[in-house]
């Protein structure tokens, strides 16, 4: 879950404050005998050679970019493909990566790609403006399981896109579209290899570059070559010689001569096997921050005290009449109650016992993380018993002197709390929630059961009270619409609403709506930061708390430097400083 | 004989029909299905989930999902997994020769020390040797595989003696044939150190109580008062007669040479099914699950048959025309 924030941070991330800019030239300060204009990286000269091995809690489920959605696919995918365009970890600018550069037209509908000429796939064919084609008609083929055109249907009509000529493609919006260039980095597929696949169908595409195919015929265009695949151990990736990225002297990255993903069962595996220097990064946990750094020194790493993630953990209540009734529907439907409850929450208990203080209170559905669309002056809601009995009197609420919370109607105020089993921060979480709310003389069951039953509950039989789960994030809030509209699957508290029910949730719709539409990136954080109050003012959602990043990485490697999501390094600079292993 | 045995594997039709039908009714009525994790993926739309439920015939009532099953599988196809997209057949073979690797040394290791073990305990009833083989042996039968698994592993993480897992070392492709079988076996070690031990505390009380009530029979007391060597009333004739419920034993195990290890390879990261199959199941991974039921009913039912078979071969009295 961890690596998912990472994943789509990078892919939403894309172009927060670039639009506004909209023709990026870099002026070619280094050639390459077939590159006339190579990606010159930020970081510094280092040296080639060596092995970097880290590691992944799961086996990759495919091979085909396309297809792939977990993150135990697309990180490795991520070290063999490129796409138009990517984030800037540190920047979190859009910066060009086979496209070399673009220009949007004056209405923001219309924009064109120039690709960088010279680059070619693992097999070396040239990678050309069909194989962008290509792949776009390859994710829209009915039938072919991919989310690319979930994120590149806009006002319900899908992207145009056509070829201009070898290295110029053109992509056409329904309507000027905000987060456009954040969502044109997807991977690149090479056409002369998978056209085949394709034409026999989508079932047939599905199950091309599964991960039974051989990996030395996955062909890609990123830095680092599929060499092997051994199932339940390890993918191994040899350095791409014909990269197109460069250093400051112009010498082709990637510096590493080897790249290992160990599959290990679990975090606790991962963890010791990088205490034991068998693997080179580690993404700690908040609990394990302060032990790895007393095991610095001897451990030969560094464990960084790295920005917030994206992700969010929260207490939603079931708000849905197809769901429940009576009683407990009308507490839920009450922002009064949902304010008291928020207010009873000890967040800053929560950051203390459940991530040993690497936390900090979240109020907002956008990370802090996220500090351009992240609205610091919403409402807040301070761990205050006596505010929240005061606002649930206000409700109508009144505690007996059994101490028991009853309702107007004197129901005794009872709910079952679930969350997915397995997950211990959250039935940590839960834990302490209960007792929060026990407090108020509300009557709390806590019942954590397994992940499949608990969605199969919130999108589907709807039959739930209150869930305790959490959300991958990333910086653009717009692919967070499944979520906020009314119609949407995720829209936990009332899913698939015909019509708005409430008035929030109809200018929340409003808000995503106009927001989509908008290239002026200020204006669209305006809009933004007030989609934020309305969510703090209603709290449909009760957030937690922002956890922070710690990853740590073994002192031999070079040109390390903390981004987004907690990353450490641009896979492709990352060096041995030492005569390496 | 022959008439037995096709009986018995006539009796595996009907039952392997029960299996599987009530193992696809009972996964199929718990709630939540394989599409969970899209659903919670706040960027997959619900039409692509709509679509991704329809292409694995998720939509398609329960006994039509089951037979078109039944009438893949009676062909030898079982599907394709939801989570991999490949066949259930490439993916549960990626792994299923891990598994038997590990289980099969494990229970050579085992059979090897336990047999002799007990019947050391046996001739020396309640000597201090005896006494110190059940000790252990309640030691061995009582810690869980997870326990001794993580422990060993922790102690590997202390000592550097072993690697932290897995089955192969990340350079094991540049070694030489035989520096690939000893970079396994180095592997190997604690993963069979837990499974072996575990087997090792049952057999040896099993093959000590059955040689004890063997050594009791009138026909040992008439082999030794004749002047047999004692080596030879132990070897030739209590330990052939006391070996039988061992068969059955050995029987059973063989099922378990494939799921056997689940728990010890999710600890130890070892790429066996046994993990495999864990995940798939959490994730309700259909053809995967099912594959993995049929191919666990026939390796226990022909386990059994086999230790039949090895009854009448080591039994004369035992026949079953």
């Amino acid at each position: 879950m961890r690596g998912m924030v990472l994943r789509l941070a990078v892919m939403a991330i894309a172009g927060a404050l670039v639009v506004s800019t909209p023709v990026v030239a870099q002026p070619p300060k280094l050639t390459l005998p077939d590159i006339l204009n190579p990606v010159v990286a930020e970081g510094e000269v280092g040296r080639f050679g060596g092995t970097y091995v880290t590691t992944s809690i799961s086996d990759p489920r495919t091979f085909n970019a396309v297809v792939a959605q977990e993150t135990s696919s697309t990180v490795p995918l991520g070290y063999s493909f490129d796409g138009l365009v990517e984030t800037n970890r540190i920047s979190t600018e859009i910066e060009g990566a086979l496209a070399e550069s673009w220009t949007v037209s004056k209405d923001g509908r219309t924009w064109r790609f120039k690709l960088r000429k010279g680059v070619t796939w693992h097999d070396g064919a040239p990678v050309t403006a069909d194989d962008v084609v290509f792949t776009l008609d390859a994710a829209f083929t009915k039938g072919v399981q991919s989310s690319l055109p979930d994120v590149l249907t806009i006002a319900g009509k899908p992207i145009q896109y056509k070829k201009v000529d070898q290295f110029t493609v053109e992509f056409k919006t329904e309507q000027p579209f905000g987060p456009f260039l954040r969502t044109i980095g997807f991977s690149v597929l090479p056409k002369h290899k998978l056209e085949g696949a394709l034409k026999q169908g989508a079932s047939e595409f599905n199950r091309t570059w599964s991960v039974a195919t051989p990996p030395r015929e996955i062909i890609g265009q990123g830095p680092y070559v599929m060499q092997q695949y051994v199932p339940g151990q390890r993918i191994v990736f040899l350095r791409n010689t014909k990269y197109y990225r460069v250093d400051k002297k112009g010498q082709r990255l990637p510096y590493l001569a080897r790249l290992v993903i160990v599959v290990v069962p679990n975090l606790d595996a991962a963890r010791l096997k990088f205490e034991a220097k068998e693997t080179d990064f580690y993404a700690a946990r908040p609990r394990e921050f302060a032990e790895f750094k007393q095991k610095e020194t001897a451990g030969n790493f560094t464990i960084f005290d790295g920005p917030p993630t994206f992700s969010t953990e929260f207490l939603v209540f079931n708000q849905n009449p197809k769901g429940i009734s009576g009683p407990k529907l009308a507490w839920f439907q009450n922002a009064k109650f949902r304010q008291a409850v928020s207010h009873a929450v000890d967040r800053d208990a929560i950051a203390r016992q459940v991530y040993a203080g690497r936390a900090t209170a979240q109020f907002s559905p956008v990370s802090p993380a996220n500090k351009f669309f992240f609205n610091p002056n919403t409402r807040r809601y301070a761990y205050d018993v006596a505010r929240a009995e005061a606002l649930l009197r206000e409700a109508g609420f009144s505690k007996g002197s059994d101490g028991l919370l009853r309702d107007p109607a004197g129901n005794i105020v009872e709910f079952t709390m679930a969350t997915n089993a397995g997950n211990t921060d959250r039935e940590a979480i839960g834990n302490l929630v209960r007792q929060d709310l026990t407090k108020l003389g509300m009557r709390v069951t806590f019942a954590p059961e397994a992940f499949n039953t608990l969605v199969g509950k919130l999108t589907g039989t709807f039959n739930w009270e209150a869930i305790i789960i959490g959300l991958t994030g990333g910086l653009e809030p717009h692919t967070g619409q499944n979520v906020w509209r009314s119609t949407g699957s995720l829209h936990m508290w009332h899913p698939r609403q015909e019509s708005p029910a409430t008035d929030w949730e109809t200018e929340i719709d409003r808000i995503f709506d106009q927001a989509a539409q908008m290239v002026d990136q200020n204006k669209r954080k305006q809009l933004y930061n007030r989609w934020q109050e309305i969510v703090a003012e209603q709290v449909p959602m009760i957030y937690f708390a922002t956890t922070l990043t710690q990853p740590a990485v073994r002192n031999t490697l070079g040109n390390i430097r903390l981004g987004l999501g907690g990353s450490t390094a641009d896979i492709e600079e990352l060096y041995y400083r030492t005569p390496y292993r | 004989m022959l008439r037995h045995i096709a009986r018995r594997l006539l009796h595996l039709i009907p039952m392997l029909l029960g299996i599987t039908l009530i193992s696809f009714a009972i996964i199929q009525l718990s709630p939540g299905d394989f599409l969970a994790e899209a659903r919670m993926n706040p960027v997959v739309s619900t039409e692509t989930v709509d679509r991704m439920r329809t292409s694995f015939g998720l939509d398609q009532p329960l006994h039509i999902q089951y037979l078109r099953w039944l009438w893949n599988a009676l062909r030898l196809d079982f599907g394709y997994s939801f989570a991999f997209q490949v066949p259930v057949i490439w993916l549960i073979g990626s792994r299923l020769m891990n598994s038997v690797l590990l289980n099969a040394v494990s229970f050579a290791v085992a059979w090897a020390i336990a047999i002799p073990l007990g019947i050391h305990a046996a001739r020396r009833q309640y000597s201090a040797s005896d006494n110190v083989l059940s000790f252990s042996a309640y030691l061995g039968i009582s810690t869980p595989t997870f326990f001794s698994g993580l422990f060993l592993l922790y102690l590997a993480f202390r000592t550097g003696w072993f690697p932290i897992g897995g089955m192969t070392s990340i350079d094991h492709d540049f070694l030489p044939w035989w520096g690939k079988i000893l970079d396994v076996a180095h592997h190997m070690v604690l993963p069979v150190l837990v499974l072996g031990v575990l087997s090792v505390a049952g057999l040896m009380r099993q093959m000590r109580a059955n040689l004890l009530e063997v050594l009791r029979q009138d026909y040992v007391r008439t082999a030794r008062s004749k002047g047999l060597a004692e080596r030879a009333v132990i070897n030739r004739h209590a330990v052939r007669n006391a070996i039988n419920p061992l068969i059955t034993i050995f029987g059973f195990s063989l099922g378990g040479l494939l799921g056997g290890s689940a728990i010890l390879e999710n600890v130890m990261g070892w790429p066996g099914i046994g993990k495999l199959i864990v995940e798939a199941t959490i994730q309700k991974d259909l053809y995967v699950v099912m594959a993995s039921l049929v191919i666990g009913s026939v390796t226990l039912v022909a386990g059994n048959l086999i230790a039949d078979v090895l009854l009448v071969v080591s039994d004369p009295r035992i026949r079953y025309d």
